[in-house]
């Protein structure tokens, strides 16, 4: 509502404002007693003005009436009655903006009566409910300059709506700048603390989840306008989360959300595309990282200035762990902003992620040491989140009619010497200064006058040290006997008192003296009061002594001694002391030089080892010649044959072969080519968690809505010829999310690895995982306990598909009724009856099997495939009948119940019964050796060395649906392949050089200087650390990574071969 | 998560269990006459390969290698024609027999409660008819230590020969090796601690002043004196740092298990001539940053550089794919490793390492006929193992797989 007051009479109430000000009232609250009106009138004079518009006026007066600039500029007389403040040399900004913070606001967890059914879904939540002053941390940002802050709610995916705050001393009423600004959210949770019976507890099932919502959003809005035109259809419920996700599914109103890093602020926009969002990013710093397609979203991105400290490198055992990834992470980081300014992405900046807010400027300033232009820090900071959040007819340049709210230095902003020394919030004057204490460091001199002693004595005392003062003490002249300056016992500076006691022994006083002194700001003359040992008191009097402790004694020193040596020693002494804090003030000097420097190596993709700086060139002709070709086609195998390959992909395989005079020649004698190789069950390259576990059926969570190009196990299955690999659901549930098809293209943004002409799959799972057998003993009641109600579940499942695809056709065609709900999960279901989406199924024993069969049979669905499938060797015909296929571990066994007749020669028997049979990895190192794994084809069963190599060629591709583009080498397919030293069944032989799209992705020779490169790009940032003495990590820690957390393997397939957990005492 | 859910999957009881049966294979024995294996291609691995050679062997030790030996009388004769003979390959650092099903809490019986479990011995408990031996065996690991884990200190480590009636009749060597865990500073301090505790105990036994009995620190005594090693897991460089300081500190002997970071641990490793089992080949880089075969090519660097070593497939598969060691010793070859390195490292390296080559890891006159005939090099997934010998005794080559295979193939067979 506020916002809405505010358009319609935006432009009456400043002009009412400018004329009226010192009349009005903006607060409803009823006054008791006395009330006060303070008059506000103040002019300040003598400034440098940076109106933020660009403009600037030297010598100005700024005249602040109430909370509002009423008059600004060069010849601006202060008011009759103002008071009047000179602040010649100073220069006044327009107020920063923090554009976002999260609070955790224990009310956000209350969800209404009519709230939608998940609570991570929390749209109606309003901060402005309830926040408290408190959460504006005001104090602490007023000093970093900042007049305003964004706050948005911190738990659940949709978190609910942001509101603009002042960052002033009034009530949190008239701090209000404007609420309802977006409505916030992250598209992930928080990785599950134990809690496998919640929904969503993925990443994917978060998104999933955020989709179907806004989804829920539209379907409201549309049953309700139904309902309006046709009373007689049944009445759509009362939802207040969806009512309030409508504003914002329009794109009427921005939606706002947090990223964890370059990759989720990509998800985010894709989130954003397929509901037509206003999208402002909350980014994570790691922008550079993808900079091209974070500027192709076009999207505002509010950025954090939160840098990472240097990776410990104190010790060769330490550095060894350290990854090359963390060191370029803290080389570039401070350029992230120049980045970001150079594609003309509009920044806002934030201090979020900063633990201690006093980093933010000095962290800005390094962005700008960097090259982030001033003018553009300055913007991010004023005019454009004023803009993006609709508040600039109050904030963001300063003008006559907008707030008060404003910041006053002592010199350029971006100096890192300079000052914040005021901030105005709303006509509230906050001096920073007046809070720090008088700096005593020093030589001072004590005059004690006292009845009892007949002179004055007079002391020298010489002050050192910042939080915990430090302090000698000696007699102004030289006392007989009197050797060096006494150190004080202790010494301290409480508010604006200061209090020290020493030992009066030398001074002719048994025994500890004390004494205290009153400072003031305004003079260097304080007065105080001295206890004597013997308790009798003086008073006392502290100044400046320009002559110092040292150089006093010196002079004393050389009356008693004309020696030239002595002389020598004690100047040296007092170089030493007095250069102490020169020396910090040089080296914090020299580390902001060291930091300042430009990134040491350019951006690769992903960042760290083994990234590339630019994807593969793709070669218009090029021929492969004279090497062993094991086609898995009609051609078997050729020797001493030639593959032509044209535009990325395969145009001539054979003998005797013309090539062409442009073609690039890769002589291949001796070597041994194959397709290359597919993986059918995966579950690398995804950070989405890989199991949706909380419900029976999770069809709508998608593998691809978290592809993890930066996944290092890319790169490692390249090196072993893999070209392929289905990225599978967990077995979890019954039903699991959908799959993706990914070709391993190292070094592309995850769009890229998507296999593009691969048909949708999903996984299905049977037997023990699903049933929760090993779970743990609580894990008893999800239904399915039992194979006999896995059966029941798809049955049901797909029953219930088929009635919402003809509910949702009947509409299509009728208009009649209220209009069908889109149901993520029964969308995906329904592309399984019609043959979009391909199920891949895990699966072991044979009873299992044939129920899924007869099911599928009901439904006349074919199988994509059976995954695991490890006693399909007892059902085979009946596979074979069906027209299912079978991908199997070649020889896992033994670790659970329902593997206990695995055999090793499962592929065998199936292939023998006609069946296509693919051995797979579910494992991210046996996908480096999948041609080892064929090998086990030919020694258990005897398949024959071409067949077998089918295992993890062109079987997996049939399995998947994508052999008519990849699987063997064949005119027309894609070009990829693996070139092998040797027979690619051999357990000798080794990858040298892996081929996708006709492009070169791996190549052993090339890695072997890549790795000379990694070590000295390693060596290189170690050294830059050591020398720039930058703060370090404690040895063995690592930056926070939350994708990190996820598991990247199958978690609820018991056992197999994953043995690290096993060793130690946990 | 990983951890917690295994965990909490070997906690619980299954009402129903899998009643303990028997594999169906039988134990071989021991041949009244000598053995005679001609016409073969033997590798020794001690030596070089004999092409056409003559191995007997005679109440379970080889008596004779070599080219035109004389049969003795009576000698039953083998033909082994176009085949090769291999010594049994030997698996340092298994499961094998103290686990049937892993996520059947009941089947397992490798980790007993409590942190400091030194007096338990594996070979007590390895059960002789679990289905995983034959499988093992069948690929020719006719050798195997069966480790307990868990805890500081999980118990003692058995050499076990992967046939026989009894665990007795397995056990080549008991109380081989002692189990250990040096994952901080902390534990360092706990097991000085109980060294310390041992050290008392030993002193009263010397000073005729006999302590009451304490089986744990009773069981460390061999320890103590270095009459048995500890393994301690060690992969990365501080890891290997600590458990040498350790170990040095204490007057031990170690082997150090894992291994990732020998190589950088060189001269250390070198200079207390300290062995590792490298564990193992088949796995990934530990750092992001390392070569993608950093563990493939482990046993080639530190055959460079002098250090000690074996290999295990532990790392891969703690008990149902131990016959798979191999081919971890096959990829070490596919990246610099020499053929004849490789099967050392496996056989020989490992009974030297384990202190047991006096009578197993090489086919030498005077050790265990404990071997196989092989259609090729084991390394090769594609060879199959033909026949077999423990200590003169043949293997029955057949396994639960082998029979279930011949089950099925005929449910398919056509009329």
């Amino acid at each position: 509502m506020l916002s809405l007051l505010r358009i319609l009479f935006a432009g009456l109430v400043s002009l009412i404002i400018v004329q009226f000000a010192s009349a009005e009232e903006s607060n409803s609250k009823q006054v008791e007693g006395l009330r006060q009106h303070r008059t506000r009138v103040f002019a300040i004079t003598g400034l440098r003005i940076i109106h933020g518009s660009g403009q600037v006026t030297d010598q100005g007066t700024l005249v602040v009436r109430g909370s509002k600039i009423t008059a600004m500029g060069p010849d601006v007389e202060p008011p009759a009655g103002a008071d009047v403040i000179d602040a010649t040399g100073k220069t006044a900004y327009p107020g920063f903006i923090d554009s976002y913070a999260e609070v955790t606001l224990d009310a956000a967890n209350k969800r209404p009566a009519t709230a939608y059914w998940n609570p991570q879904i929390r749209a109606s939540f309003e901060v402005t409910s309830a926040i408290q002053k408190t959460h504006l941390a005001a104090e602490e940002l007023r000093q970093q300059g900042f007049v305003a802050r964004l706050i948005a709610p911190k738990e659940g995916v949709i978190r609910g709506q942001s509101a603009l705050y002042s960052l002033g001393t009034d009530d949190i009423h008239e701090l209000i700048l404007k609420d309802h600004v977006a409505l916030n959210g992250e598209l992930t949770i928080p990785r599950r603390s134990g809690d496998r019976e919640v929904y969503p507890n993925s990443p994917m099932g978060a998104v999933a989840l955020a989709r179907q919502s806004f989804y829920d959003a539209i379907w409201y809005r549309e049953a309700h306008r139904a309902v309006g035109i046709d009373s007689s259809l049944a009445l759509p419920e009362k939802n207040i989360s969806l009512e309030a996700i409508l504003p914002f599914v329009s794109g009427k109103h921005p939606v706002m959300l947090e990223t964890s890093n370059e990759l989720f602020a990509l998800r985010a926009n894709d989130f954003a595309r397929e509901f037509k969002l206003n999208l402002i990013l909350v980014g994570s710093g790691n922008e550079y990282r993808r900079l091209e397609e974070i500027q192709q979203t076009g999207r505002p991105l509010i950025v954090p200035v939160a840098f990472p400290k240097a990776p410990n490198v104190a010790s060769p055992e330490s550095a060894n762990s350290v990854t090359l990834e963390s060191l370029m992470h803290w080389d570039h980081a401070p350029s992230n902003l120049v980045r970001l300014e150079e594609r003309g992405v509009e920044i806002l900046l934030t201090t979020h992620q900063l633990n201690d807010k006093k980093e933010f400027l000095k962290n800005l300033r390094l962005a700008v040491n960097r090259g982030f232009s001033s003018d553009a820090a300055l913007k991010a900071l004023t005019t454009t989140p004023a803009k993006r959040f609709q508040i600039d007819d109050q904030l963001g340049t300063l003008e006559p009619g907008k707030l008060a709210s404003f910041v006053i230095t002592d010199g350029d902003l971006f100096d890192g010497k300079t000052k914040i020394v005021e901030t105005w919030v709303q006509g509230d004057r906050i001096q920073h200064d007046q809070d720090e204490k008088v700096d005593l460091r020093g030589d001072w001199k004590i005059t004690i006058s006292s009845v009892s002693q007949k002179n004055d004595l007079s002391l020298l005392i010489n002050i050192t040290g910042k939080e915990k003062l430090k302090a000698k003490i000696r007699p102004d002249q030289t006392l007989p006997k009197f050797q060096d300056a006494v150190e004080l016992k202790a010494i301290s500076q409480e508010d604006s008192h200061l209090v020290g006691q020493f030992l009066g022994d030398q001074f002719g006083h048994r025994g500890v003296v004390t004494f205290s002194v009153v400072l003031g700001r305004e003079s260097k003359e304080w007065l105080g009061t001295l206890n004597w040992p013997d308790g009798t008191r003086s008073s006392l009097a502290m100044s400046a002594n320009p002559l110092g402790i040292e150089q006093s004694k010196e002079d004393a020193e050389i009356k008693k001694s004309e020696s030239t040596d002595a002389k020598n020693i004690v100047k040296n002494e007092d170089k030493a002391e007095s250069d102490e804090e020169g020396k910090a003030e040089q080296e914090e000097k020299q580390k902001t030089a060291a930091r300042s420097l430009p990134a040491s190596f350019p951006v690769n993709y992903p960042l760290g080892a083994f990234g590339r700086i630019e994807l593969p060139n793709s070669a218009a002709i090029v021929a492969f010649k004279r090497a062993t070709i094991w086609t898995s086609g009609p051609m078997g195998i050729i020797k001493r044959g030639t593959i032509l390959v044209k535009n990325g992909k395969i145009v001539e395989v054979g003998k005797g072969i013309k090539i062409p005079k442009d073609a690039i020649v890769i002589d291949a004698a001796g070597k041994h080519i194959t397709p290359g190789l597919i993986d059918c069950h995966s579950h690398i390259a995804s950070d989405g968690g890989i199991n949706e576990s909380a419900q029976a059926v999770t069809a709508e969570v998608r593998i691809g809505d978290f592809l993890d190009c930066d996944d290092i196990d890319i790169y490692w299955q390249l090196a072993g010829g893999l070209t392929s690999s289905n990225i599978l659901h967990g077995s979890a549930n019954p039903i699991g999310g959908q799959n993706q098809v990914i070709k391993m293209r190292w070094g592309s943004c995850y769009e890229d690895l998507r296999f593009k002409e691969a048909p949708s799959g999903i996984k299905f799972a049977l037997g023990e995982n699903v049933k929760q057998s090993n779970w743990g003993d609580e894990h008893t009641t999800r239904y399915p306990q039992t194979r006999m109600g896995v059966e029941q579940i798809m049955r049901d499942e797909l029953l219930e598909a088929r009635e919402y695809s003809r509910r949702k056709k009947e509409y299509a065609t009728t208009q009649k009724g209220l209009p069908p709900r889109i149901d993520l999960e029964l969308e995906a279901v329904a592309e399984i009856l019609t043959g979009e989406r391909w199920i891949h199924c895990h699966s072991y024993r044979q009873d299992e099997i044939l129920a899924l069969i007869r099911t599928l049979d009901e439904f006349e669905i074919t199988i994509g495939s059976f995954q695991h499938i490890l006693e399909g060797y007892k059902v085979a015909d009946a596979m074979a009948k069906h027209g299912a296929t079978g991908s199997s571990f070649s020889d896992w066994w033994a670790y659970k119940s329902e593997v206990q007749d695995a055999i090793p020669y499962n592929g065998a028997i199936m292939h023998d019964q006609g069946i296509v049979v693919s051995f797979n990895s579910d494992d991210g190192e046996i996908g480096r050796r999948m041609n080892q794994e064929a090998a086990k084809a030919v020694k258990y069963g005897n398949v024959s060395p071409s067949e077998a190599l089918k295992f993890v060629t062109l079987n997996p591709a049939i399995q998947l649906r994508i052999d008519e583009h990849v699987g063997s080498l064949e005119v027309g397919k894609h070009a990829d392949l693996v070139v092998w030293s040797g027979s690619p069944l051999s357990n000798f032989s080794r990858c040298e050089q892996t081929w996708i799209d006709g492009k070169k992705y791996f190549d052993s020779v090339e890695e072997r200087a890549e790795r000379k490169v990694i070590l000295n790009m390693r060596n290189t940032l170690i050294q830059k650390i050591l020398d720039s003495r930058a703060p370090m990590m404690n040895a063995g820690d690592e930056a926070h990574d939350p994708t990190a957390e996820w598991p990247r393997h199958d978690e609820f397939c018991e056992a197999h071969g994953h043995d690290h957990h096993e060793h130690g005492h946990e | 998560m990983h951890q917690y859910f295994y965990l909490t999957a070997i906690l619980i009881a299954f009402a129903t269990l899998r009643p303990s049966v028997a594999s169906d294979q039988i134990p071989g024995k021991l041949p009244d006459s000598p053995v005679a294996i001609v016409g073969g291609t033997i590798h020794p691995v001690s030596a070089p390969s004999i092409e056409n050679g003559t191995l007997i062997f005679d109440h379970g030790i080889i008596t004779a290698v070599g080219i035109d030996i004389e049969l003795p009388e009576g000698a039953h004769v083998v033909k082994a024609k176009k085949m090769h003979l291999y010594p049994g390959l030997f698996e340092p650092y298994s499961r094998i027999g103290l686990v049937e099903i892993s996520a059947v809490r009941a089947t397992n019986d490798y980790r007993e409660t409590g942190q400091l479990n030194p007096n338990v011995l594996a070979n007590v408990s390895v059960n002789p008819d679990s289905e995983l031996i034959p499988v093992t065996r069948s690929n020719g690991v006719l050798l195997n230590m069966t480790i307990p884990t868990g805890g500081l200190i999980a118990g003692q480590a058995a050499i076990m020969q992967l046939d026989g009636w009894t665990n007795e009749e397995m056990t080549l060597k008991s109380s081989a090796a002692m189990i250990v865990s040096i994952n901080s500073d902390k534990d360092s301090q706990t097991l000085h601690e109980f060294l310390t505790d041992v050290r008392r105990y030993e002193k009263s036994i010397q000073a005729n002043s006999p302590p009451r009995h304490d089986t744990r620190l009773a069981a460390m005594l061999p320890v103590l004196s270095g009459d048995q090693p500890i393994i301690v897991k060690a992969d990365r460089w501080q890891e290997i740092n600590r458990a040498v300081a350790f170990a040095q500190n204490e007057g031990l002997k170690l082997i150090v298990f894992g291994g990732y970071d020998a190589p950088k641990c060189a001269p250390l490793l070198k200079k207390h001539d300290i062995p590792v089992i490298l564990s193992s080949v088949h796995r990934k880089p530990l750092y992001r940053h390392d070569a993608y075969d950093a563990a493939y090519s482990l046993p080639k660097q530190l055959q460079d550089l002098g250090i000690r070593y074996c290999i295990s497939g532990y790392g891969r598969s703690s008990s149902y794919n131990v016959r798979n060691l191999p081919y971890h010793a096959a990829t070490a070859v596919a990246h610099g490793l020499s053929m004849d390195d490789a099967l050392k490292s496996i056989t020989l390296n490992t009974a030297e390492i384990l202190g047991v080559d006096d009578r197993i890891g090489s086919l030498t006159t005077g050790k265990n006929a404990t071997f196989f005939i092989s259609s090729g090099t084991p390394l090769e997934t594609t060879s199959q193992v033909k026949q077999a010998w423990i200590a003169g005794r043949p293997v029955d080559l057949s396994d639960k797989q082998k029979m279930l295979y011949r089950k099925y193939q005929k449910k398919y067979l056509k009329d």
